[in-house]
């Protein structure tokens, strides 16, 4: 471990598992009746420690010292601010926080996931990780970590976001990775895709089934995902840990966006555990802020569906649109995913964690008006919470604290801003 | 009426692939295990894995029926208990559990109660006391800390853990430290532990981890269609047991 420059000191020492206090039993994934065993399939495709971490029992699972290390080198903890500048311009004395997870080197929370899982797949002797992104965020976590610990990234990107986030692909291509449109031309699933429709824009259903067919068709390589699965929330509650020591008061409200629920519950299920085990935040809300484009959390069904729209992983429980769910082309693609992590999706149906959605415009005015007033342009994904920061807290009383997650910034987004700013 | 410490249990689905077949097995295996499981075949065994679901539908016969082609399963063994989705019966648990008196098993186990329908937990264990029979309750390793130990308060006959994802699919996970951890939370109630176990270092890790009964269904399933080579299974297994 390095020495002198990075103390360790407020680098959370666990992850924290919600399941073993949430009101009901998460259940398990499952095996659809039709083809060959998912289940069985993950054993050829993910690392072998985050399978043990999907199924843990430990309500607090141990941060390997390399991965606190590599967390401490890339910035954590990461700030947490009051939002003073927003405040004034919301005027009515509520009080705003947010988490900065912009502040590490890819932009997002991405990386705290991303940490682990490529040091998890370099430990199960991996020379390649392969993935899926969005808006890029996660595959240049992908290939920030990869670089770091020194494995090959290739990654499929939607297309949209392809096209219009030039930067991001050129950062991670920078970092070492490989970056393919998807469709892409190198995986059946992209391959069928394109043929259904040329000008297909990608989704990010879509991209998992082709990172997971690509990892199948080489050796060693390992499938490591951006969201949804129980262990991605799980690496990124370092976000609220830090949070509950930074945080001088204790919130009436906390909010972030949710395209799988990573961030999400990255901040808010320390919180959340807390209020479940009767230790506090008996009257904190939690409120889920999510895109029109894939309203899951306000308008999906709650039932088994696949992860991905190739059906190559097992079936979950979770609010979902369909996996066939195509969303719009947005700006803030991060949130385009047709589900929600089942564990997030439990809480919104026990009523414990509220749910809204916003237009992408509704978002994007908010990120702006946080841009002016504090300086830092969040990525078009965080705006959508910001959005609700803003619209919460003008109902709420003098002396009223909110905390919010700010997952991202948005230097790589400009495009986003173009059209409202 | 329980089961004695440590335990080895089987899992078999009623009358597959015959009724001929199953009542053979279940002579054959008189002695060599101390509790069974007997699979009520459903339609929708969703939980399980491959091997499972494909005696669910093989059964030459369906439902409670299926059941019912032995009249006294302690003949068999000590503890047999049945093993259906709540789903088949979720307006007909007084029948189930009358049946399952009827031919002597000890509870019905039902894997997708918690997950299903945890709000009719209470009622099943009614209907469980009310038939003369004994809770007995599926749980996953992320099962709340909180409902597992209210289970143990029920003082069910056992708390059934399920290692893996589903029936028969090895995953790498530590089981022993998911046994481990249970068994920190339920106290003294008979903990029992299956879904892929296949050799006797497994049953034996598992029982020093804190399991007092372990259960083999797939593997043992497998062979079925050798019945000599099923039994040398069991006792081989079986020397796993401290
Ligand atoms: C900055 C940012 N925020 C939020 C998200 C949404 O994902 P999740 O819900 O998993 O946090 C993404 C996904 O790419 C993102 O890049």
């Amino acid at each position: 471990m390095a020495e002198g420059w990075s103390t360790m000191t407020n680098v959370p020492t666990h992850w924290y598992n919600i399941a073993v206090d949430l009101p009901k039993p998460l259940p398990p994934p499952i095996d659809p009746y039709e083809g060959e065993s998912r289940i069985a399939l993950l054993n050829r495709i993910m690392p072998s420690e985050l399978l043990h971490q999907e199924f843990t029992a430990l309500r607090y699972v141990p941060i390997p010292e390399e991965v606190r290390d590599i967390y401490a080198r890339l910035g954590r903890p990461t700030p947490l601010r009051r939002a003073r500048g927003l405040e004034r311009l919301i005027g009515n004395g509520v009080k705003i926080y947010y988490k900065f997870e912009g502040a590490l080197p890819g932009g997002s929370h991405k990386l705290n996931t991303a940490v682990p899982q490529v040091y998890y797949a370099f430990k199960d002797g991996a020379k390649e990780v392969a993935t899926e992104t969005g808006a890029g965020q996660w595959g240049l976590a992908v290939s920030i970590a990869s670089a770091l610990i020194g494995v090959k990234a290739t990654i499929f990107m939607t297309k949209s976001s392809f096209m219009s986030k030039r930067q991001r692909v050129l950062f991670m291509r920078t970092y070492g990775a490989t970056v393919y449109p998807s469709p892409s031309e190198v995986t059946k699933y992209g391959i069928e895709a394109l043929k259904a429709n040329p000008n297909h824009p990608g989704s990010l259903g879509l991209a998992i089934s082709e990172a997971i067919d690509y990892t199948l068709q080489g050796e060693g390589r390992r499938y490591i995902p951006g969201s949804v699965l129980e262990f991605v929330l799980m690496h990124q509650t370092v976000i609220g840990q830090e949070a509950i020591e930074q945080i001088p008061e204790e919130p009436d409200l906390i909010v972030g966006c949710v395209g799988g629920g990573s961030n999400f519950a990255g901040l808010t299920y320390p919180f959340i555990g807390a209020r479940l085990r009767g230790e506090g935040f008996e009257r904190t809300r939690f409120l889920a802020v999510e895109s029109k484009a894939a309203p899951k959390l306000t308008q999906g069904r709650y039932e088994y569906d696949f992860p991905d729209s190739g059906g190559l992983l097992p079936m979950i429980r979770m609010l979902t649109l369909g996996h066939n769910y195509v969303p719009p082309p947005s700006h803030a693609a991060g949130l385009r995913y047709h589900g929600a992590a089942p564990s997030l999706s439990l809480l919104v149906r026990e009523g414990i964690v509220e749910a809204r959605a916003y237009t992408q415009e509704e978002a994007l005015e908010a990120g702006v008006l946080f841009a002016r007033s504090e300086g830092i342009v969040p990525a078009p994904e965080s705006s959508h919470a910001i959005r609700a920061v803003i619209d919460e807290a003008r109902k709420m009383p003098k002396g009223s604290v909110i905390l919010f997650n700010l997952s991202g910034h948005g230097l790589l987004d400009p495009d986003a801003y173009e059209r409202v700013s | 009426m329980g089961i004695s410490r440590p335990a080895l249990g089987l899992y078999l689905t009623a009358t597959y692939p015959s009724v001929r077949h199953f009542i053979e097995v279940l002579n054959g295996v008189r002695g060599l295990v101390d509790f069974l499981e007997i699979g009520i075949p459903t339609g929708n065994p969703k939980y399980d894995g491959p091997i499972i679901r494909m005696t669910h539908r093989s059964a030459e016969l369906k439902g409670l029926e299926a059941v019912k082609v032995i009249n006294d399963y302690s003949k068999y063994s000590k503890a047999p208990v049945l093993m259906g989705y709540a789903a088949d019966y979720i307006d007909s648990l007084n029948e189930v559990a009358s049946v399952a008196r009827s031919v002597n098993a000890v509870s019905v186990l039902f894997p997708d109660l918690l997950f299903d329908y945890p709000e009719l937990i209470d009622k099943y264990v009614r209907v469980m006391e009310d038939s003369g029979l004994r809770p007995s309750f599926f749980i996953s390793s992320k099962t709340p800390y909180k409902l597992v130990k209210r289970l143990s308060e029920y003082n069910p006959l056992f708390i059934y853990l399920g290692l893996y994802a589903a029936t028969g699919i090895k995953l790498p996970i530590y089981v022993e430290q998911n046994v481990t951890t249970i068994r920190g939370i339920v106290g003294d109630t008979f903990l029992v532990v299956g879904f892929a176990v296949n050799s006797p270092d497994m049953v034996k890790s598992l029982i020093k981890a804190g399991a007092d009964g372990v259960v083999v269904g797939t593997a043992f399933i497998q062979r079925m269609s050798n019945l000599e080579s099923a039994l040398s299974l069991l006792k081989w297994l079986r020397g796993g047991l401290p």
